[in-house]
């Protein structure tokens, strides 16, 4: 445990190299375990995009379509990217994905992680807008059942939040995202996050009476036996009751906005729900993103979601050592360790 | 369709891990140890029929052996790192699960064996006759799929977040990674527990993390 205080104290990849084997083989903190989950999630987007389908015309036509709805301010360049794409397919679509794969290499080796986690940020950027369509949340379409405000974005908000700086804050820090930005700004970027999800939930077009079974039947189609099962039988639940599954979500968004304002154990209550929802919305809103169709491109928001919910999880202030091992030495309490 | 020149990068990865784990055998002549050859050849032995493997699934002309021989070589290997993950467990608990240095193997043989029984020939080319090889190296161009492919995201899954791992402790402060961990309680006494040269453990684990990428890339693209 007693590595684990250190790096609390100081992140492991200002340490100096050579430290000891012992320290290789040390736990990483919170915030690099939550890096790490993110370089994961590149490096498995890198992957994904060198499938067959991102080396068709699928691919590209898959690309203009983001375009429909938005302004024409942010459509013209989605098209204009779309079309390009179409013209230069196997070599564009081999760096994009080559770029993925670095990156998640990149955040993964501690010595190249500021500089991924920037690279991320500017990627993530440019992919919401050519690759998404801004999430599609000027289209009066987006819904956090299916995706909004984008995975991509929700990358570049966890690289700002996992960033490896640590400001002047209580040790240990409430929570991991909390040593980067300082709580304040931390909980509003929570709190701006889950509040437009909410929004996008009550939106005329997400509380029609249809509109959530359309969107999940509308899932299934090459998914496994199983998965497209458990869709249909999700779509039927909520068919004809859009306005009060979106309530029901509404009010559940808004619980976990303001949860991470709530005393620790009240916001780990919000955290857990915030998980659960996540994980509602990746089986029966985004059917696992729908990887197991080999045309996806990331695993979709809800693992995102969930991850940001970690970076939230309150830290555990101090371990007192077992009652039944030690008994309760009254000048002892204090000297406990720190778990950040 | 995947453009060859991928397919093809990918399998020259695999030939340059399979070249080292050859190096790395050579160097350490396991079978000059009275004690415990099996286990300090094992992963080495493990990388080098694994790459191989993938090369020949990657590209044609790299075939070496029929779908069922690397079916029942996977099968053994397998089972192999299964007992091993046991015994490491008993020691360990079951952390030996997500830090030993067996269950990442365990993982990429399970991963292994699986891209060869749950292949598919490619329906529109049909069967060449040799088994499910076929199909496999088909599935590569987009032609042949995985049956059970949640199966086949949960090990992409796996293998990405061992391959992050590795990375994350390959370039942490004692550069050592967990693979020395193995070295050290093999090891023969008169020489370094972490070896040098090829020897030296982030040449392995090097090769695990690329075979890893490797690994859950043949995976989903084959879904």
């Amino acid at each position: 445990m007693s590595e684990i205080a250190a790096a609390g104290v100081r992140p492991e990849w200002r340490s100096r190299p050579g430290a000891g084997a012992e320290a290789a083989r040390a736990v990483p903190d919170a915030r690099r375990l939550l890096q790490l989950v993110l370089a994961g999630l590149w490096l498995l987007d890198g992957v994904l995009q060198y499938q067959a389908f991102m080396f068709s015309r699928g691919f590209s036509d898959m690309l203009a379509g983001t375009a429909s709805g938005n302004p024409g301010v942010v459509a013209s360049p989605i098209t204009w990217d779309a079309a390009l794409v179409g013209h230069h397919l196997v070599l564009l679509n081999a760096i994009f994905a080559t770029i993925q794969l670095l990156l998640g290499i990149g955040i993964a080796w501690r010595p190249t992680v500021r500089v991924a986690l920037a690279a991320s940020i500017a990627w993530s950027l440019g992919v919401w807008w050519f690759g998404e369509g801004l999430g599609m949340v000027l289209t009066g379409n987006a819904s956090p059942v299916n995706g909004a405000p984008g995975a991509v974005i929700l990358y570049a908000l966890l690289a700002v939040l996992l960033w490896p700086a640590d400001r002047p804050v209580p040790f240990p820090a409430p929570f991991a995202t909390a040593r980067a930005l300082g709580v304040p700004v931390a909980r509003a970027l929570w709190l701006v996050l889950w509040l437009s999800l909410a929004y996008f939930a009550l939106l005329p077009g997400n509380r029609a009476p249809q509109a959530l079974h359309d969107m999940i039947a509308g899932l299934t189609d090459g998914e496994p036996g199983w998965l497209a099962a458990l869709g249909r039988g999700a779509a039927s639940t909520v068919a004809h009751q859009g306005l009060a599954a979106s309530t029901v979500l509404a009010v559940a968004l808004v619980i976990v906005a303001v949860g991470v304002y709530l005393p620790a154990p009240a916001a780990r209550g919000a955290l857990v729900l915030a998980i659960v929802v996540a994980a509602v919305i990746w089986v029966f809103g985004e059917a696992f993103g729908e990887i197991m169709t080999g045309g996806a491109t990331d695993p979709s928001s809800g693992p995102l979601l969930a991850l940001l919910a970690l970076a939230y999880w309150p830290a555990r202030a101090v371990v007192t050592p077992p009652a039944r091992l030690v008994p309760p030495p009254v000048a002892a309490v204090g000297k406990g360790t720190a778990a950040s | 369709m995947i453009p060859s020149w991928i397919l093809g990068i990918f399998a020259a990865i695999m030939i340059v891990v399979a070249a080292v784990s050859a190096a790395r055998l050579v160097a350490a002549r396991p079978w000059q140890h009275r004690t415990r050859p099996a286990a300090l050849a094992d992963i080495d032995v493990a990388h080098l029929l694994m790459a191989i493997a993938m090369a020949g699934m990657l590209v044609l002309g790299l075939r070496t052996l029929p779908g069922g021989a690397w079916e029942v070589v996977f099968g053994v290997m397998t089972a192999w790192f299964a007992y091993r993950v046991v015994r490491d467990a008993q020691v360990s608990g079951v952390r030996a699960l997500a830090g030993g240095h067996c269950a990442p193997h365990l993982i990429h043989a399970g991963a292994m064996l699986y891209m060869f029984v749950a292949v598919s020939a490619p329906a529109a080319h049909g069967s060449d006759g040799t088994g499910g090889m076929g199909g496999g190296m088909s599935g590569m161009s987009g032609m042949g799929t995985l049956s059970l492919p949640f199966l086949s995201f949960l090990f992409a899954l796996a293998l990405v977040g061992y391959s992050i791992w590795d990375l994350d402790q390959l370039s942490g402060p004692g550069v050592t990674g967990h693979y020395s961990v193995a070295v050290a309680h093999v090891a023969p006494a008169s020489g370094p527990a972490d070896g040098t040269g090829v020897l030296t453990p982030w040449v392995a684990t090097g090769g695990r993390i690329a075979m890893g990428v490797t690994m859950a890339f043949m995976l989903l693209i084959m879904i």
